[in-house]
């Protein structure tokens, strides 16, 4: 028997909440998924813990997430941990994740980085409509390979796509795929250990524009009215700050909340 | 009459050219496209460089070659492959309105910079103006009017091929090849390199031309993706560049 023939349990993990302007108004699990909501710190919106209890994500496992948030509701969703993505005998690993942000809703969807251990497969795909009026936060990090042990990202392949729709129109598609060719490609990932993406969807992103570029170092952009992007490319140590860096500044600056990492980041 | 396709075998590309894809064109046909990608098609490409003047800025294109390498990464794993993608969607939707609306929409929310989304926008609207009153097409027209200021090039360039009944391979090389002379362009002003430098960059980039015609044909939209993510952050990092010459 071939090793890719190989029959393994696989996870199929799912969470769903429903958040309203006076709290959850729905909520459902399914391990290896959990939601676990830390009390908030003053001045701080309903907090979420996404968890994956497995502790990572082997090839065919799945997981999908769903955060929905109606007219005026607040909340903001974080991660415990970076997720890690293990070596694979053949089968991507899938994580799925869909926001819905209602009129005058804002939602911070701020998971920490995903490592692609050496052979990992990971297909991640990310879903957000947000309503007029409604404002989203949220972030995105790519580490390639166990830099911290010196093991990179060699073999395996990455698929990061998102669709963002505004205003029940597709504003932002866009998807990277990596793998070995395009790692050593000239002018491609420039040698970088990781990347990472934040965005900010919000009626007046314009007006953060300039700050954006001085989190970035000149790496941010206004592609559309009420769409700011930030990107980050290079040492894993330094996206993973630069992140750390524009999450209190953006949250802050856009949406009137405490200039602080979720504590969940630096715990 | 007839032009041979190039077949290149490239890690990233599938080659898929058959003798059903050897191009027949029709004299008319052919004028069409030589027009529609001619420095003198007044779509204003000669102020875009798409990142080219913010990679020589940084001192990452210093010769030939690595213009060469940059374009190939443009065309293989960045904007050029949208395009090409998207050029291929538009040119088989044309004549279902409702199939082309969305490639058209879709196509412009592929723009993930400032700076490229003018660049897609600005020429495509361009185009569709000059095509439109050159070669009256009343579909075409209707199209173009229904995505006035989200209309990228490509979409519109493949768009107006179909509805002129324009075969897609020909129609596909034409516009990356259009689209690569025009960075060739604005790489022999910028790094700066001689004019037969220039062409021989040119002429370097054909079959990575062919080979980038090859991926789009074998890509459907669901499964399009660009792998080259620092040609976004040059474009970014473009918008602040102190001295500017170009819009992208």
């Amino acid at each position: 028997m071939r090793e890719s023939d190989a029959r393994h349990q696989r996870a199929e993990g799912e969470a769903r909440l429903e958040v309203g302007p006076g709290g959850i108004t729905r909520l459902y699990q399914k391990a290896p998924l959990r939601l676990l909501f830390p009390t908030p710190e003053p001045g701080e919106p309903l907090q979420a813990a996404l968890v994956n209890t497995a502790g990572g994500l082997a090839g065919g496992d799945a997981v999908r997430a769903e955060l929905v948030l109606s007219h005026g509701a607040q909340a903001l969703v974080t991660t415990p941990a970076a997720e890690k993505l293990y070596a694979s005998l053949g089968p991507v690993a899938s994580l799925r994740t869909r926001m819905e942000v209602g009129e005058g809703a804002a939602l911070e969807y701020l998971p920490q980085e995903a490592i692609l251990f050496d052979g990992a497969r990971l297909d991640r795909r990310t879903e957000a409509h947000v309503a007029p009026g409604g404002a989203l936060l949220a972030t995105e990090s790519l580490v390639l390979g166990r830099i911290a042990r010196g093991e990179a990202w060699r073999r395996g392949t990455a698929r990061e796509a998102w669709r963002l729709h505004l205003d029940g129109r597709l504003a932002w598609a866009d998807a990277i795929a990596l793998d070995e060719a395009a790692r050593d490609a000239p002018h491609a990932l420039d040698g970088a250990e990781a990347l990472g993406l934040m965005l900010l969807a919000h009626p007046e992103a314009a007006r953060h524009r300039e700050l954006a570029r001085d989190l970035t170092g000149g790496q941010a952009s206004l592609p559309r009215p009420g769409l700011l992007l930030l990107r980050f490319l290079g040492r894993a140590v330094e996206v993973r700050a630069g992140i750390m860096a524009a999450i209190p500044a953006l949250r802050s600056a856009a949406l009137g909340r405490p200039a602080t990492l979720p504590r969940l980041w630096t715990c | 009459m007839g032009m041979a396709t190039t077949t290149t075998t490239m890690a990233t590309a599938t080659t898929i050219t058959t003798t059903t894809d050897r191009m027949e064109l029709q004299e008319g046909d052919f004028f069409r496209l030589l027009a529609w990608t001619s420095p003198a098609y007044p779509v204003g490409g000669f102020s875009y460089s798409h990142g080219i003047e913010m990679a020589v800025e940084e001192g990452r294109l210093p010769n030939a070659p690595a213009l060469t390498a940059y374009i190939t990464t443009v065309l293989m794993r960045g904007a050029g492959h949208v395009d090409g993608v998207m050029l291929c969607a538009a040119h088989d939707a044309a004549g279902d309105d409702a199939a082309l609306d969305e490639v058209a929409e879709e196509a412009f929310a592929w723009r993930g910079t400032a700076e490229h989304a003018l660049e897609a926008t600005q020429q495509g609207g361009s185009f569709a103006s000059v095509t439109a009153t050159t070669w009256p097409d009343a579909r075409f027209a209707a199209f173009a009017a229904r995505h006035r200021g989200r209309l990228t090039h490509a979409v519109a360039f493949g768009a107006a091929a179909g509805f002129a009944g324009l075969a897609r391979r020909p129609a596909l090389l034409a516009y990356l090849h259009g689209f690569a002379a025009n960075l060739v362009s604005a790489g022999v002003r910028l790094v700066p390199l001689g004019q037969t430098d220039g062409q021989r960059v040119t002429a370097a980039l054909g079959p990575v031309i062919a080979a980038a015609a090859d991926s789009a044909q074998a890509t459907g939209r669901e499964a399009l993706a660009t792998s080259a993510p620092l040609l976004d952050i040059l474009s970014m990092r473009h918008e602040t560049q102190y001295t500017r010459l170009f819009r992208s």
